[in-house]
């Protein structure tokens, strides 16, 4: 009875040369196949992918996973016997449509393999983008598209193509970072004095602070109404925050308790005699 | 190994069984532990500048078992390192093929833990000297190692450690060089370092120090040593995790 019910689907021709048999065969092989490329793929995912970055893992499963679902689509063409030079042909006409179509489709795909083979950053760093106003933490590099969770909390999809071509600041590839502020104190006043009042602040109240290198000063303006001391910090990458934006705030209060001016513009008009 | 604390004095590290209320006091920190309920105690902590740290603790019993004990010194002011850089105050000068054995302080931080069931868990820690509890980096900015930073003096024995500030750290240096070199900071990982303690003293394994050339650059090779002592060891909450060893460069 099966038998009988193979031979006639076996007898069956779709077209040139292909059965409604083998096109079982192909369906069954194909479903074997994206079950194997599951299964393999969870197994990676669970044994291997944890003792590999991030990014490498995610990457690697992919790459497993459509592998297998290819191999298998090719043994299914193998076992069919479909002729696929036709297709080829029709296809590489359509191509030239869809191409053109498609481009900047096509240009992220590219910019995102390219981007997993550079990897300029990776998941997790904070990067900004110049030019775009974007900076936040990396979530992830996907066919097409880079999603970056900005310092707000909202999260942005930046195509692969202008990710690529940008230029990239990564905020914490290095293990340390600089931060600096300018001050102005008044003319009269001591500027060693001045330093000096502002490193020890530093010193006791900015634990993130690094020790060395140590706190840069520098003398950068003898401006209108000012001296202008710019201030250079080394701090561990991840503590920005603790660090820039209280710099200035622990400056002004190491010289308001010194009893150092910080002057404010000032003008002196001569009005001359009649 | 119960220690009571010692008014107007500071007190010890060790075991403590707290039925009621205890204070203890340390260099710039106070802690109160008091019942507030049965089996419920409270643990108040004040630094100097009097900000308050309060954690309630529940227990199975009538009384509170803690343990307070020097611990590594790279939780405050936040977890970032297990790397540490001692800058030696005196340089020390090895002639070729010489070797020396020196003390130095090395800072440390103070844990307390809470003893349940057999078990020791970390229930806070802090540092007695916040202002020189600071980081510092080997290397260059791009490919540097942070590290927690500390001045440190050259001491006679064990016994010179300040209490609750610093423990001492016992380091054999060689020179294994064809010429003279001084060494003057260790940077080496105090992960894989163990400390011990006594009444309010700390000590910490040692650490073996070897200058020798590695290819054509001249390194400071620096591992850790297993010290023998009858001195109380301290628990750790910190999880295990290797760290890399690195070698040092000699400037």
């Amino acid at each position: 009875m099966a038998l009988e019910w193979l031979q006639s689907l076996s007898d069956f021709e779709i077209t040139g040369g292909l059965t409604l048999l083998s096109l079982l065969i192909g369906g069954i092989i194909m479903a074997v196949g994206v079950i194997i490329a599951r299964t393999v793929k969870l197994l990676f995912t669970k044994y291997y992918a944890p003792k590999l970055p991030q990014d490498t893992a995610k990457n690697l499963g992919k790459l497993i996973y459509f592998g297998i679902i290819i191999i298998s689509f090719l043994v299914f063409t193998s076992s069919t016997g479909v002729d696929l030079s036709g297709l080829l042909v029709a296809g590489g006409i359509f191509g030239i449509v869809i191409g053109f179509a498609t481009q900047s489709v096509v240009s992220n795909l590219i910019s995102g393999i390219f981007l997993m083979i550079e990897k300029p950053v990776k998941q997790g760093d904070s990067v900004e983008i110049f030019g775009q106003d974007i900076s936040g933490t990396l979530l992830d590099i996907s066919t097409f598209s880079v999603r970056i969770r900005r310092f707000d909390g909202t999260i942005i999809r930046v195509p692969n193509e202008s990710f690529f071509t940008s230029n990239i600041r990564s905020l914490t590839s290095t293990p340390v970072r600089r931060s600096e502020v300018t001050v102005g104190i008044a003319y009269k006043e001591d500027i060693d004095g001045a330093i000096s009042v502002i490193e020890k602040e530093i010193r006791s109240t900015m634990p993130f602070v690094l020790v060395i290198p140590k706190p840069e000063f520098r003398v950068v303006e003898l401006a209108d109404s000012s001296v202008n001391i710019e201030i250079l910090v080394w701090h561990p990458r991840e503590d920005w925050s603790e660090v820039a934006p209280n710099l200035l705030k622990v400056t002004k209060r190491a010289l308001d308790h010194a009893g150092i001016e910080i002057p404010f513009p000032q003008r002196v008009i001569w009005k001359a005699k009649e | 190994m119960l220690n009571k604390s010692e008014p107007n004095n500071f007190s010890n590290y060790g075991g403590y069984v707290i039925s009621d209320s205890l204070n203890l006091i340390f260099p710039n920190i106070e802690i109160k532990i008091k019942k507030v309920s049965e089996k419920v105690f409270s643990y108040v902590r004040k630094d100097a500048e009097e900000n308050l740290s309060e954690i309630m603790i529940p227990t199975r019993s009538n009384d509170l078992h803690i343990e307070l004990c020097p611990i590594r010194p790279i939780n405050h002011p936040a977890k970032r390192t297990s790397y540490v850089y001692l800058d030696l105050e005196t340089p020390i000068f090895l002639s070729e093929g010489s070797a020396a054995t020196v003390f130095v302080r090395c800072p440390i931080e103070i844990g307390v833990f809470l003893i349940h069931d057999g078990r020791k868990d970390s229930l806070d820690w802090f540092t007695c000297d916040p202002t020189n509890s600071r980081f510092g980096l080997y290397g260059s900015p791009e490919s540097g190692t942070l590290c927690k930073y500390s001045k440190s003096a050259i001491v006679e024995s064990y016994d010179d450690s300040i209490p609750f500030v610093n423990a001492v750290l016992e380091i054999n240096i060689q020179n294994e060089l064809n010429e003279g070199y001084s060494v003057n900071k260790v940077v080496f990982p105090i992960s894989d370092h163990s400390l011990y303690y006594k009444k309010s003293k700390a000590i910490i394994n040692s650490v073996t120090a070897v200058l020798k050339k590695k290819l054509t650059i001249k390194i400071l090779d620096v591992f850790p040593k297993h010290i023998q002592t009858d001195w109380t060891p301290s628990p750790t909450f910190e999880k295990t995790e290797s760290v890399k060893r690195m070698d040092m460069g000699v400037d």
